[in-house]
């Protein structure tokens, strides 16, 4: 009898605890942040101002607009490089997946991409980048 | 007397021309690390790693961001950098050396050692490599293999993963400097 009356008591805490896990993945999806902006503009934010820039977008997914300076191959990745300011550009690793568009693209190309920014060395870094919106004029 | 003057212009913009196509940069090279213990194997891989050497000089500088390591589990790459790099704090490892006796005109495969000074999680450690360089399609490529002793950095590991974690880690390199040449 004791035993029975113990089960509400367990299914409102099976409830709470379903809230608080509910709630707290929520929270975590607010964390990243959809921020768009261009790459001219991201390379000079991290030019001017590194550890500022590195506040607003580190570890952040960002979508971002830019012409193409070139596309490689090298060590079995899929890297395309965006124009951004002097000699620093938007390297951007692509997903495995973006192999065939990648493939297709061409210098000057305006693209939009989407991306985890990792931060700044001579290029603004972009790990898991996936093309959006992309359109190819053959 | 004017061509000696422009003799000595040209010899002058001739050395200084040399001396800026004598700076190779490269920002897409690669250094992975193992950890290997009976419990588990734990590796990873940075492909954007940025380096420069300096051909007159024998100089070498490579930079690298620690968050852009990439592991096969999500949890260790969380740990990597929350717990143990803390890559919020300290985003980047530096190493900034020397090439010792190397020669830049060798086109065969040369064995030089790489000294120099390593920073990382805001400590620095006198670091020496065993590196080898070849020339590959108009390009220096240095690769390599050496152990960091994790005691040397501070890193904290909680007592209840010492046994997932090698005291030592094993990292390697493949770096590749194209040169203009044709």
């Amino acid at each position: 009898m004791k035993n029975y009356l113990k089960i509400p008591y367990l299914l409102v805490l099976l409830v709470l605890s379903l809230v608080v896990f509910l709630f707290s993945r929520t929270n975590q999806t607010n964390t990243i942040e959809n921020q768009r902006i261009s790459a001219q503009q991201l390379v000079h934010s991290f030019v001017t101002n590194e550890v500022e820039a590195s506040t607003i977008y580190k570890n952040k997914l960002i979508e971002i607009e830019g012409s193409v300076k070139n596309v490689n191959f090298l060590n079995g990745r899929i890297t395309v490089f965006l124009n951004g300011e002097s000699t620093s550009s938007v390297l951007c690793d692509m997903t495995k997946s973006q192999l065939k568009v990648a493939k297709k693209l061409k210098e000057d190309q305006k693209v939009k991409l989407k991306g985890l920014c990792k931060g700044f060395l001579n290029d603004v870094i972009m790990l898991n980048c996936t093309l959006i919106n992309l359109n190819i004029n053959e | 007397m004017n061509k000696i003057i422009a003799l000595l212009f040209l010899l002058v913009s001739y050395s200084n021309s040399k001396i800026v196509s004598t700076q190779l940069t490269t920002n897409q090279e690669q250094v992975s690390f193992f950890s290997y213990t009976s419990v588990e194997n734990i590796e990873a891989k940075n492909n954007q790693v940025l380096s420069v050497i300096d051909l007159s000089k024998n100089k070498i500088a490579i930079s690298m961001l620690m968050n852009a390591f990439v592991f096969k589990k999500a949890l260790m790459q969380e740990h990597f950098n929350e717990s143990y790099i803390e890559s919020d704090l300290y985003p980047k490892a530096v190493f900034e050396g020397e090439i010792l006796d190397f020669d830049p005109s060798v086109t065969t495969s040369q064995i030089k050692l790489v000294k120099g000074m390593l920073s990382m999680r805001g400590i620095t450690k006198e670091v020496e490599v065993e590196t080898n360089i070849t020339r590959e399609n108009n390009a220096y490529v240095f690769t390599g293999a050496f152990d960091l002793v994790v005691k040397d950095f501070d890193i904290n590991i909680p007592p209840l993963l010492v046994p997932n974690i090698a005291k030592s880690i094993a990292a390697k390199f493949r770096f590749e400097y194209p040169t203009d040449e044709k």
